[in-house]
């Protein structure tokens, strides 16, 4: 199995009243309150955070894009990325990803994505979400009746000027360019592998299948309510006569781990109600702009039944009820590597993203549980599916091609501040 | 009340298939619905049949018309209304239009000045001023967008609607009819959406002064959906306007006040 290592960023300093006083937490959060200066600080802080994953030995960091979000404080996740390239040498970086539809022209994100991977050495992993509803129609404004024309015209356009070697014309529907001719060029051939994190839509499922995708199951309601899912997903490669190679599956759990069960309970619970009760404390009216979903896909209703008005993510629910229902996994390293295991065979991922920062939790505590993951779980759970292939992991220059960080900085300095020549 | 006749008509590969109601006798009016689509066959127009002979297609997306996926901008949408009027035929009709159909009336009207005889513009979007924004039927839940449409919550339109916004709930005990029905719902709003998402505003304002037809603007005193304010700059722009406010009535004023409502548009009709 593989471990990616991913950040929400929520804002930690929602008033205590937040969930009485605020409409939302997304779309229309007023801004006033959010204080840069502590912005700054938590930034910073969510990159060591990150930086500390990669030197434990994860095999990817992750970022995501939200706008008008409380509890993800992302709106350019590739900011995020750059700023981690230099800094971990060694995971790859999960960009999951940009909301390809969003950006114009497109190829402004397969220009940012191929300096991601040119930066990193082929550490890229290129994530193409659609994009919620809150994000791309309400903040965003893209008509819901056409934004999914318009992401697979965008997805196009990507993968075909990362393909060509000559400038092209481009006569979209959406877009047209007389000229496309990117610079700089990915270094991974073809181009960085693609994850396509999905939410509920019987479409995305076709679309990992038909380009040989990873499907990227990101939700915050834990991997027993994501059976159907990602049953779904299998099924549908197997339809096709298509492998069904666990890599080619990603899963969003949040974990917490402690010494004990019970010190679990104790030193994470306020965290972890801050991000159920406050973070997730969502308006429904926002959720789903008219024809965001497909008609096939609210027939379906895998997430919940179309009308369904409770957003289903495990608001005002105890500890007890969120661990036994597994919207999170928490507990001692032995709780944790048992139910880990289950989920990775239950749902058939070989990837694992782990949501080991929480809500409010601070650096002390999230690295604790990244400790703890790193050295006490991860090893365990290391040879699930080794008996197949990852062809979703990037494949990064070799070591002796890659640049490291800083290595000339002092010969550089040395000869920039020599004596002037006589 | 009699129920309508309804037909469908193919309008040829690459365009949609219209559903056309209509109903009564006399001079045509071509009446063009709102984003509720024409659910059923009451309020003001059974009383506007009484005098006319009202057809009431159906865009894509509501009743049994398809095809929204060929109409890709307000362009086509507009084109496509004058497809529809030449297939029923209808030469320089009257135009009666709601709310977004109100607004599609207006566009017509501007786009081809000397095709259409009469227009009556209810409670029409498609202008906007940052004082007045016109509210997000998009961005908030049914139960919620009830009380924007009605002034008296009691009425019995307005009673009708909240109940079908019940089936809005936080349980999964919907029956499959009612599942498809709230699938129908979603499909005629996302066709609202393809040209009125996010805002209702596209230039319409500085085509106004294009129309020739004789106009009639009728609004709600109390419209909290398209505030009255709304009335006014339609009645200066279009040449010639006449604006007609209707006492203690909101938005679907041809729902809630239906008599005054469609007195006044058979009147404009008649030339009074």
């Amino acid at each position: 199995m593989k471990f990616s290592w991913f950040h929400l960023m929520p804002y930690r300093w929602l008033p205590p009243d937040f969930r009485e006083r605020y409409h939302s937490v997304w779309v229309d959060i007023p801004n006033r309150l959010y204080d840069p200066v502590k912005g700054h600080q938590l930034y910073n802080e969510y990159l060591d955070m990150l930086e500390y994953a990669d030197q434990m030995g994860f095999d990817a960091v992750g970022v995501n894009e939200h706008h008008q979000n409380g509890y993800g404080m992302m709106p350019s996740p590739n900011l995020m990325a750059a700023a981690l390239a230099r800094r971990c040498p060694n995971a790859s970086l999960l960009v999951l990803g940009n909301s390809i539809a969003l950006y114009n022209p497109p190829v402004r994100v397969a220009e940012e994505f191929a300096m991601l991977d040119v930066i990193s050495g082929g550490r890229l992993i290129a994530g193409f979400p659609v994009g919620t509803s809150m994000d791309i129609n309400y903040c965003y404004g893209q008509n819901p009746a056409t934004v999914r024309d318009k992401y697979r015209e965008a997805h196009d356009l990507i993968i075909k000027a990362w393909a060509e070697r000559e400038p092209f014309a481009w006569n979209g529907k959406y877009t047209k360019l007389r000229y496309v001719n990117l610079w700089p060029q990915p270094i991974q051939k073809p181009h960085p592998p693609i994850w396509i994190p999905g939410l509920g839509s019987l479409e995305t499922w076709d679309f990992c299948a038909e380009h040989g995708y990873n499907y990227s199951y990101l939700s915050f309601s834990g991997y027993k309510r994501a059976q159907k899912m990602m049953d779904g997903y299998w099924e549908r490669l197997a339809a096709r006569g298509l492998e069904q190679n666990p890599y080619a599956g990603a899963f969003f759990q949040q974990v917490c781990i402690s010494d004990t069960d019970a010190s679990c309970e104790r030193e994470w619970w306020p965290h972890v109600d801050y991000f159920f009760n406050k973070c997730l404390h969502l308006y429904p009216g926002t959720s789903s702009a008219p024809g965001y979903v497909s008609e096939a896909s609210m027939r379906a209703g895998i997430v919940a039944q179309v009308g369904n008005t409770s957003l289903n993510m495990g608001q005002n629910k105890s500890w007890k009820e969120l661990i036994e229902q597994r919207y999170i996994v928490a507990g001692s390293p032995a709780t944790v590597r048992q139910q880990l295991e289950e989920l990775a065979r239950s749902l058939r991922v070989g990837h694992l993203a782990l949501g080991c920062h929480i809500g409010s939790s601070p650096i002390e505590l999230t690295n604790r549980s990244t400790y703890l993951f790193a050295t006490q779980v991860m090893p365990h759970l290391r040879p699930i599916w080794s008996e197949y292939e990852d062809h979703w992991s990037p494949k990064p220059l070799p070591a002796e091609q890659r640049a490291v960080p800083g290595a000339q900085a002092e010969a550089a300095r040395r000869a920039a501040e020599r004596p002037a020549a006589a | 009340m009699s129920a309508p006749r309804s037909r469908v008509i193919p309008l040829g590969a690459g365009r949609p298939t219209v559903e056309v109601l209509d109903a009564g006798e006399g001079a045509p009016l071509f009446f063009l619905h709102g984003a509720g689509g024409v659910p059923a066959w009451d309020g003001a127009l059974p009383l506007l049949a009484r005098e006319y002979h009202v057809y009431a297609p159906l865009l894509p997306g509501f009743g049994r018309s398809t095809g929204l996926e060929h109409l890709e901008d307000q362009l086509d949408l507009v084109l496509h209304c004058f497809d529809v009027m030449e297939a029923l035929d209808l030469q320089r009709p009257y135009v009666l239009g709601e709310s977004m159909g109100g607004w599609m009336a207006a566009e017509m009207a501007a786009l081809r000045p000397r095709d259409i005889g009469r227009l009556a513009l209810a409670a029409p979007v498609g202008l906007w001023r940052d004082e007045a924004p016109v509210a997000d039927m998009f961005g908030m839940m049914p139960h919620e967008l009830v009380p924007y449409l009605f002034h008296d919550q009691s009425c019995l339109a307005a009673q009708g609607l909240q109940a079908v916004t019940t089936l809005f709930s936080e349980k999964d005990d919907r029956t499959q009819e009612q599942v498809e029905f709230l699938i129908s719902l979603v499909r005629g709003f996302r066709t609202a959406a393809k040209f009125l998402f996010p805002i209702p505003e596209n230039g319409l304002e500085k085509r106004l002064p294009r129309i020739k037809a004789p106009t009639l603007v009728v609004w709600g005193t109390e419209d909290r959906f398209v505030q009255p304010l709304y009335a006014r700059i339609f009645g200066e722009k279009i040449p010639g306007a006449r604006v007609h406010m209707i006492e203690n009535a909101g938005h679907l004023v041809g729902l809630e006040r239906p008599a005054p409502y469609a007195e006044a548009v058979a009147r404009f009709g008649r030339g009074g």
